[in-house]
């Protein structure tokens, strides 16, 4: 029997986990909404930041056949898109510097490689210039033709275009390899667009030397009981533990809910030979990061003063459930190697204290040397402290379709995913739920109850689904 | 283009349209024609998690206080709840959701006292409230507990401003947006520039917080306003229209626009227009300022018995927010001063604002009572400090022409400057500077 003092305590205690947890786990974000005017000019405090906002950081060896000398990055934005909000839909900002870090001499330091996508606004164009209505995309009715183009005939109705620039820079040294590249729109319905995935598929183009690129919209591929989680981790079976059946089928889900099912994400993928990225060094392992970046401006200045970072992804979930809440705006505005500075998260991680509390499983929560080494080494003798998503070269791709969801934890462990790169099909709540909470989460297989995404995802570049349309989108509910 | 193609057209928008007022609340609604989606379901965890819903405040708070009563002890909930009460004023203008922030956040204090969210939530309600002194203390406190977070400079930066600290503002301003350049730093930024006369700038900046806010509905409508109302401020007429009419596309019946699209219609002598926007305004959100837009509307086309109804209810509506905890001192002193109400109470109400607000507006006021009363030689100090900054501010030159025109100095250099800034920039006034002008 516990106490009223004792009861007390732990239920502060829970409250206390599960306000950092409604803080930051599974948040896949940064955060707050805005606010607006009242009688003084006040300014919204805190608003979401939609469009520099990276839901999702991807790194792989391609598991196409035939491709496996290739390396595929993937970046998505704008979290939670849900497919019906039209009219404008959602884009890209034109003001944001989207880009992939690398570093291949395995100083920590991801300044080797960069990957940098610009996008531009078009002036409204089509048929939507010639209405005062304030639609985006139309066609398919009335004798307008449906769009089933990006350019020329069929892409009439196609109103908001945007296009963009790649630039890939070389230790500092700049190349501008494709400019007017057309990003394909929101997924609106088949009205309008017919055949959307033929259309999204003039979106892929190929750059030559084996570069292939992508930016546009797409299916949000990552899967989660997210209701159930912020019900105060109501997961919908007690303890929230799977068989080892159940754990090893990655195509049901035996309890939980994917309440990300049927909404949308914007995405930027790049697919080039790996030989690109590791360029003369002859590097076996790379690590890397996406990150968004906005013009910095002060109150006396003229134009810009340059870019500032202001949102950067490897590792999924290190921004959400091992940074603090109070760290977070400094911690998204620094490099990787300056992680030194956050190690104490790392080492004494809040998740591992919230789980415990929740699941009433003892974790392991101090010195964690081992959660420090596996996120932010290459090898444990390492000095530097760096968070990036580490690729080993030398671990051949796994077929698609023999792709284990819990990678090293499947009962046939797949090491060519997550935390060695990771692919859309990787399931990092569960992952990390085990190797956060230790030992005793691994043997009880303790999960989400969410296996598999509600779409399918493709075998091929861009490797992610088709985007759920406005018209017919569909949400899972429990 | 054929008919039938207009048709089918139109009749899409209209079902859009239609939509929108079924699905969605007047405040709370997602995009222009669009079905009135939360915006991001999806991300209601993250919302959530951040301490809003998209979708639907009122239901947020309901489920915030039932999760409370089951977990008492929880800081972080009544932090999150005094935030959403916050954001419920905003919605509905009632002040009375002030008092439950402020006993929301207390409790959370008292649970977590070194919770820098807390102490930043305390301080945004007490901008909320005008009390900037004690948001000034509030946001050095949130900014000593977690000195990293953007946010927290902005709760002491605008508390700066409105004390007329504005070197300490603008640096502090300057710190936000470096550590995170989004909406919320690059509309202080702007505003700080057009304070310092550079409306040019500011332009660029509020252009940069337009495409952050990333077309979502509220946050879009916010800054399409500001826009709207920097051309306002320069006598860009159109320019001004078209912001607000796109505020009001992305967000039907967004209460922030339509007072000013009320003064736009004016300015363009669409009188019956006018006055309808400005009653939808009103009604919907019953503020000091748009019951006060409504009263000057009436009184500009001799209804005066119609304007002093409304001007009546903007003392009813001042002592529910005092009741609340807001300070209204200079708004009471602004609008005594400009509609004649009990001289002597707006003269002392302009004291107190300027003792409470040194800034700016504050300045402006007091001269602006002093002159009203007669006192012309110790208004002129004040309308020199109210432009010390060079903001290009017409209704202040109009206000220095007044007090140089009594002192028998002169005086239409300044109402020369104030109508070619802005011809419309009062309803009661610009006739008046006008003819002085010429």
């Amino acid at each position: 029997m516990t106490t009223a003092v004792e009861k007390r305590k732990i239920v502060i205690a829970l409250g206390l986990a599960l306000g950092a947890l409604f803080l930051a786990l599974f948040a896949r974000g940064t955060g707050p909404q805005a606010a607006q005017a009242a009688s003084h000019r006040e300014a919204p405090l805190i608003a979401l930041d939609p469009t520099a906002d990276i839901t999702d950081f991807f790194m792989f060896r391609d598991y196409a056949p035939g491709q496996q000398d290739k390396v595929v990055l993937i970046m998505d934005v704008i979290p939670g898109e849900e497919p019906s909000s039209g009219p404008n839909y959602w884009n890209f900002d034109p003001n944001v510097l989207y880009r992939f870090s690398v570093d291949n001499d395995g100083d920590g330091k991801a300044d080797d490689v960069e990957l940098e996508f610009r996008f531009q606004n078009e002036p409204i164009r089509g048929i939507p210039s010639q209405f005062t209505l304030p639609l985006s995309y139309v066609g398919g009715a009335g004798g307008l033709p449906p769009i089933t183009a990006l350019d020329g005939p069929g892409s009439e109705g196609l109103g908001l275009r945007q296009r963009y620039t790649v630039t890939f820079v070389h230790r500092h040294h700049r190349t501008r390899v494709a400019t007017g590249l057309i990003a394909v729109p929101s997924n609106v319905g088949p009205r309008t667009m017919p055949n959307y995935a033929s259309l999204a598929a003039q979106g892929t183009y190929d750059l030559g030397n084996g570069i292939k690129v992508f930016a546009g919209q797409r299916q949000d591929p990552f899967y989660i009981d997210l209701g159930g989680v912020f019900d105060t981790l109501n997961l919908r079976r007690t303890p929230p533990v799977e068989t080892q059946a159940e754990d090893a089928n990655d195509n049901v889900n035996p309890f939980g809910t994917d309440m990300l099912s049927g909404f949308n994400v914007h995405s930027i993928a790049i697919e080039l030979p790996a030989s690109m990225l590791t360029g003369d060094t002859g590097a076996t392992r790379i690590g890397a990061y996406a990150s968004t970046s906005r013009p910095h401006v002060s109150v006396n200045g003229e134009g810009h003063g340059g870019f500032r970072q202001v949102q950067r992804l490897a590792n999924p979930l290190v921004n959400e459930a091992i940074i603090g809440t109070v760290d977070k705006d400094r911690w998204n505005s620094l490099e990787p190697e300056q992680e030194g500075r956050f190690e104490d998260y790392y080492l004494n991680p809040r998740l591992a204290l919230a789980m415990e509390l929740v699941f009433g499983v003892p974790a392991a929560k101090t010195n964690r040397t081992d959660l420090r080494d596996l996120l932010l080494k290459y090898q444990p003798s390492d000095t530097q402290l760096s968070e990036l998503l580490r690729l080993n070269l030398m671990v051949p791709p796994t077929p698609f379709a023999d792709q284990k969801r819990m990678t090293v934890l499947a009962d046939t462990p797949d090491p060519a995913g997550w935390p060695n790169g990771r692919r859309p099909k990787d399931d990092v709540t569960d992952i990390a739920i085990r190797v956060v909470g230790g030992p005793n989460y691994i043997a009880a297989r303790a999960s989400d109850g969410v296996n598999t995404d509600d779409a399918a995802l493709t075998g091929s570049f861009p490797f992610l689904a088709t985007p759920s349309d406005g018209r017919n989108r569909q949400h899972d509910n429990p | 283009m054929t008919r039938q193609t207009r048709l089918v057209l139109a009749g899409t928008a209209a079902a859009l349209v239609a939509a929108v007022s079924l699905v969605g609340g007047a405040l709370r609604s997602s995009g222009g024609s669009a079905p009135a989606v939360p915006v991001k379901a999806s991300a209601a965890g993250e919302t959530f998690a951040a301490g809003f819903s998209d979708g639907d405040t009122a239901s947020f708070v309901k489920r915030l206080v039932h999760d409370l009563r089951a977990h008492p002890g929880d800081a972080k909930g009544y932090t999150l709840l005094g935030l959403a009460y916050q954001q419920r004023a905003r919605e509905t203008g009632n002040p009375a959701y002030y008092t439950k922030s402020q006993q929301a956040l207390l409790r959370a204090r008292k649970l977590a006292p070194e919770d820098s969210a807390t102490a930043s939530a305390l301080g945004s309600l007490a901008l909320a409230r005008h009390r900037f002194g004690e948001a000034l203390v509030l946001g050095r406190e949130a900014v000593r507990l977690a000195p990293f977070t953007a946010r927290n400079y902005g709760v002491l930066g605008d508390a700066l401003i409105e004390l007329g600290r504005y070197d300490e503002a603008f640096r502090t301003f300057d710190r936000m947006s470096s550590l995170r350049p989004d909406l919320s730093s690059y509309s202080r930024v702007s505003y700080a520039r057009e304070l310092l006369g550079r409306p040019e700038a500011a332009k660029r900046a509020m252009n940069l917080a337009l495409d952050a806010a990333g077309g979502q509905p509220e946050p879009t409508a916010w800054v399409e306003t500001q826009l709207g109302k920097l051309a306002w401020s320069r006598g860009r007429v159109r320019e001004a229209e078209s912001h607000y009419r796109a505020a009001l596309s992305v967000f039907p019946g967004y209460v922030y626009a339509l007072e000013p699209l009320a003064q736009v219609e004016e300015a363009k002598g669409h009188d019956r227009t006018a006055l309808s926007l400005a009653r939808r305004a009103a009604e919907a959100l019953p503020l000091p300022q748009t019951v006060a837009t409504l009263g000057d509307l009436y009184a500009r086309h001799g209804r005066p018995r119609a304007a002093k109804q409304q001007y009546a209810l903007v003392a009813v509506i001042q002592r529910l927010l005092v009741a609340n905890g807001v300070r209204t001192d200079l708004e009471i002193a602004q609008f005594d001063a400009d509609h004649g109400v009990t001289p002597g109470r707006g003269l002392a109400a302009a004291r107190q604002a300027r003792r409470a607000r040194p800034s700016i507006d504050g300045d402006d006021v007091l001269a602006w009572a002093l002159e009203r009363n007669g006192h012309c030689a110790q208004a002129l100090p004040y309308s020199r400090r109210a432009l010390r900054l060079g903001t290009h501010d017409a209704l202040k030159y109009f206000h220095r022409g007044m007090i140089e025109r009594c002192l028998g100095h002169e005086s239409r250099s300044w109402f020369v400057k104030a109508v070619r800034l802005n011809p419309h920039f009062s309803l009661l006034w610009s006739p008046l500077a006008r003819r002085y002008a010429s």
